[in-house]
């Protein structure tokens, strides 16, 4: 595999993410030449992870969750530029409060019964996928020094292959919390980081009901093997 | 194109997410029987950070040879093998797996021993970390391994995963990963 230009990927450790240091390998990456194991990868995986779930605002039918309703879709790429088609694609998020729908998040910020928070999608012949959900709410990250995550989408794309799996997060465009967020600002390359700021549509191309969002995702493993 | 860059999974990766047979590399989907092929084998593990604490909530995911070597894709790969698994770590870190013991194959790189690839990811974890494990077969087969070559001898012990008795009729593997500090893990750019 060809190594990635410098700066795209995260450094570590975070400021104020102790779990950056504790949780990150202290030795170096061994390189390795890329095989038949590195180029493999499931087939019709969404046979596993099953899809359908695309529409995160609606829990309970004619009852839309909180917050401000808005569409995000866009293609998922491979890095010529190629449309990925199967790719399964996952997503979850907090609510219009900032809370999100698990165990683990310990916030006051309330709960929305009427929003799942999570969902997954299947691309298609183009390479697109696309949710409807609400535009998530900031949150304070509980550490010592709190910091505020600005609003963001959490993704996890799988590819043909294990190269190309990926697990990122896109922001909106003109918060500015984005400017002190120290997740997205972990990223060097500022056109890297500004890559992962999704579009905003101009409203009468979406319509009365929703915002509109757009963001593509590219994912690495060029050499890899088609599906087939 | 540039790929997207790669942010942690962060702690809040949805519990729904994880259907009851995603950690089954045997059954292509929840309903599916198990492929009859190879020998079923159930792989388990803990997962550590810094300081030998268990690394909870964290998520790896699994991907290998069906028992004959073959890939998907392989005109005569397993159609009853789905070569890809996911699992979480609980409150202690444990996490397991079901899965066949994988078949040797050679590639442009060389004869390859029995190994299964992981991918772990985690809160924390800026990005994701590879990792291969290999199964205690004969000396030489590990020996004439490409990958585990490259790993600095005195490491390549930690790649083993060592046979952990029987359960259900199956033989278990297990494969304990240390993020950071004593004992670490090896891990691969690729
Ligand atoms: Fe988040």
């Amino acid at each position: 595999m060809t190594a990635l230009p410098e700066g795209i990927e995260p450094e570590v450790p975070v400021p104020g993410y102790p779990n950056t240091w504790t949780h990150t390998p202290a030795q170096p990456l061994l390189p390795r030449p890329a095989g038949r194991t590195e180029m493999a990868g499931p087939v019709r995986l969404h046979r596993k992870l099953v899809p359908g779930a695309v529409n995160l605002a609606e829990a309970t039918p004619g009852r839309p969750a909180i917050g401000q309703l808005m569409q995000i879709g866009g293609r998922i790429l491979d890095e010529a530029g190629r449309p990925v088609a199967g790719a399964v694609v996952e997503l979850w998020q907090a609510n219009a409060a900032g809370r999100y729908a698990h165990a683990n998040d310990g916030s006051a910020a309330p709960l929305d019964p009427n929003f799942t928070g999570h969902g997954r999608a299947l691309t298609d012949e183009d390479g697109r996928y696309a949710f409807t959900t609400i535009k998530p709410g900031a949150y304070a990250v509980p550490v010592q020094e709190t910091w505020w995550r600005p609003p963001h989408l959490h993704f996890s794309v799988h590819g043909p292959s294990c190269l190309s799996r990926l697990v990122t997060q896109m922001y909106f465009p003109g918060e500015p919390l984005n400017a002190l967020d120290r997740i997205l600002n972990a990223i060097p390359d500022g056109a890297a980081r500004s890559r992962m700021i999704a579009r905003f549509l101009p409203p009468p191309s979406v319509g009365d009901f929703f915002l509109g969002f757009t963001h593509d995702i590219v994912l690495r493993g060029r050499h890899a093997t088609p599906e087939a | 194109m540039f790929p997207t860059s790669q942010q942690t999974i962060g702690p809040f990766f949805p519990a729904e997410f994880f259907g009851p047979a995603d950690h089954d590399l045997t059954r292509v989907s929840a309903e599916a029987a198990p492929t009859r092929r190879g020998e079923a084998i159930l792989l388990r593990g803990r997962v550590t950070r810094q300081g030998g604490l268990p690394c909870v909530n964290a998520v790896l995911e699994l991907w290998q040879a069906d028992a004959a070597g073959r890939f998907a894709g392989d005109a005569d790969a397993d159609p009853d093998f789905l070569f890809w698994g996911r699992a979480r770590t609980d409150g202690d870190g444990r996490y397991a797996f079901r899965t066949v013991l994988p078949g040797r194959f050679a590639d442009q790189l060389g004869p390859r021993a029995s190994h299964a690839n992981v991918t772990l990811l985690g809160s924390g974890l800026m990005r994701r970390v590879l990792t291969t494990l290999f199964f205690p077969r004969a000396a030489e087969e590990l020996a004439a391994d490409p990958v585990l070559a490259l790993v600095p001898s005195g490491r390549r012990p930690l790649l083993l995963a060592d046979p952990a008795g029987e359960e259900d009729g199956l033989r278990v593997f297990r494969f304990d990963i240390r993020l950071r500090g004593t004992d670490e893990t090896p891990f691969f750019a690729v």
